[in-house]
């Protein structure tokens, strides 16, 4: 074997091992990330217009979310899980604002934050009038805090 | 037949009778536990005052947790529906189950406390500088796998703490730059709290990081021996001038003489000639060494077990998605983390810690001053001293100073957060 010819092999090797060792690598992260999620869906229906009280926002648990309902401006729906990290905050009626215990941020009744540690308001999410006449929330859909559905009396 | 059993018995034991200095010393040198001390030790290095022994019971109380813990996975389920009953199980139904639970969850928190009092030892008496300088950063590892194993840990009864301390503490990770949100969901096995994460957690915690501790735990010994023994007590230091504790170095070789391995390696005559008084500072490791650390591990067993007939490990309700408590509490080991992300999620939960290890794992290469003697560090001694308090008085914030929605409080006024 000549001198060029097991350069090359070698770089063709090193390389060929250094390949390998990469898409290992590779795999074993990809590996940890799971295929299919089993988890609940982000699009949901949360019952009809005329269950929820106006002026009082209504929680609900297992979804984490806030719905509003205005005599005026119609229905809205915020998140309930603080944007620090990730507790869920409770409606204050006697201040009209939002708590969250773990470190203390509050939000006022349009989700800013009034002060803690919170970096960004409240999310506020798409509500929408489902087929069946439910209102219907996509916890993917994030809105503007201006955003409320008004339905057609 | 007696010689038959004679036979067996010298197969296992080959030494001598441990009633003679030759018998001593291969009892020590045939067996692959007691070797990890060399045949005798320096009378110094068994006193309490110099080491405390906190290394030794920080180990201890790791053996405590392999034993208890592996006796407590045999009635848990790593799953959302079953764990919370398994641990109310283990309170009332299972033979010794809250004896195993108590002492599975004081040893942890003992053995948070040990490290970081084994870590401000080794700090005061100077003994991370040259030649020991990685063992003190394999020590910070441990350190930091000691807290993960908290973590980890406390997750599995899937109670409120466990379940508010997953969201707080993924959400931490979420933080981190660049891959925060992947880390997250890395952890968690996908975009919400639920079985594939609780099955994470255990993974974690009863696999991959006492794997990873034990392994550390080998080079933490291998390397004390390695680096020439223990560091000597600072009192030393005033009375002998002698080198301290310098690994051996290869000496210039001779074109004279045929050296053995050993010899190349250590540098050092294979037959050591040790003056007078270096051998009257010698003492046999057994018994001397071994029965001290006997009595050191009986100590922190008995202690464990005391404090496990006396206080139940705490339990609180079964993780609620839809409510945090009011004051949501970590244990006293993260207050201080939790007072610093109450002010900012990125500096305290990220950035800060961050620099806390780094400053921890750099400490031994940064502080370049070969002097052990307090005189001679006192910017150093000042810098830690300053580092440990501030750890601690944050704890004590977040313990004593914090009631409902995180508001400062007068102690009085505090939900001292009842997670012990």
């Amino acid at each position: 074997m000549d001198r060029r010819s097991f350069l090359t092999l070698t770089t063709a090797g090193a390389a060929g091992l250094l390949a390998s060792g990469g898409a290992l690598l590779g795999s074993a992260v990809r590996f940890l990330f799971p295929s299919v999620y089993y988890e609940p869906p982000q699009k949901f229906k949360v019952g009809y217009a005329k269950d929820f009280p106006i002026g009082i926002p209504t929680f609900l648990p297992q979804e984490k979310i806030y719905i509003f309902r205005d005599e005026a401006k119609g229905f809205s729906a915020a998140s309930a899980v603080c944007t620090h990290l990730g507790c869920t905050v409770q409606w204050f009626a006697n201040d009209q604002r939002f708590h969250c215990p773990c470190h203390g941020s509050v939000f006022s009744a349009d989700g800013a934050v009034v002060h803690g540690p919170a970096p960004k308001p409240l999310q506020w999410i798409e509500v929408t009038l489902a087929k069946d006449g439910q209102l219907q929330v996509d916890k993917n859909r994030s809105v503007a805090d201006s955003y409320h559905l008004i339905l057609p009396s | 037949m007696s010689a038959l059993l004679k036979d067996l018995y010298r197969s296992i034991f080959r030494g001598d009778p441990p009633s003679t200095d030759k018998g001593k010393s291969e009892l020590v040198f045939y067996n692959v536990w007691l070797h990890i001390h060399p045949a005798k030790v320096r009378k110094e290095h068994l006193k309490v005052g110099h080491t405390l022994y906190l290394g030794f019971i920080s180990f201890f109380l790791f053996l405590i947790l392999v034993v208890t813990g592996v006796a407590l996975m045999l009635y848990y389920h790593p799953h959302p529906a079953k764990a919370y009953q398994d641990m109310k199980d283990l309170q009332f139904v299972v033979f010794l189950g809250p004896f195993l639970r108590n002492m599975h969850r004081w040893a942890a928190h003992a053995m948070v406390l040990f490290v970081f009092l084994h870590m401000c030892r080794v700090f005061y008496t100077g003994s991370y500088k040259a030649p020991r300088q990685f063992n003190w950063v394999v020590g910070v590892w441990l350190l930091l796998l000691t807290l993960g194993l908290s973590f980890t840990g406390y997750l599995l009864p899937w109670d409120q703490l466990a379940y508010w301390a997953i969201t707080v503490g993924t959400n931490i990770a979420a933080y981190a730059p660049l891959a925060g949100p992947q880390i997250r969901i890395l952890l968690l096995g996908g975009h919400s709290i639920g079985d594939q994460a609780l099955l994470r957690f255990y993974v974690l915690h009863v696999c991959i990081l006492p794997a990873l501790v034990i392994a550390l735990t080998m080079v933490h010994f291998w390397r004390i021996r390695k680096d020439g023994g223990l560091s000597r007590p600072l009192w030393k230091l005033d009375a002998d001038s002698a080198p301290q504790g310098e690994p051996p170095r290869p000496g210039p070789a001779s074109a004279e003489k045929t050296y053995g391995l050993m010899e190349v390696v250590t540098g050092k005559p294979l037959f050591e000639v040790l003056t007078p008084a270096e051998e009257e500072d010698l003492v046999f490791s057994y018994p001397y060494a071994f029965f001290r650390e006997g009595v050191a591990f009986l100590l922190t067993v008995a202690a464990t077990m005391v404090v496990s007939l006396v206080w139940n490990a705490p339990l609180e309700e079964i993780a609620n998605p839809a409510k945090t408590p009011n004051p949501a509490k970590a244990p006293w080991y993260f207050l201080g983390l939790q007072e610093m992300v109450s002010h900012s999620a990125f500096l305290g939960g990220v950035l800060v810690p961050t620099l806390m290890v780094l400053a921890l794992l750099a400490l031994p290469y940064l502080d370049r001053n070969p002097s052990r003697r307090h005189a001679d560090r006192r910017l150093v001694l000042w810098a830690f001293t300053v580092f440990a308090i501030a750890n601690i008085v944050l704890i004590l914030i977040g313990t004593f100073f914090r009631g409902a929605g995180w508001a400062l409080v007068w102690p009085w006024a505090a939900t001292a957060g009842g997670h012990g």
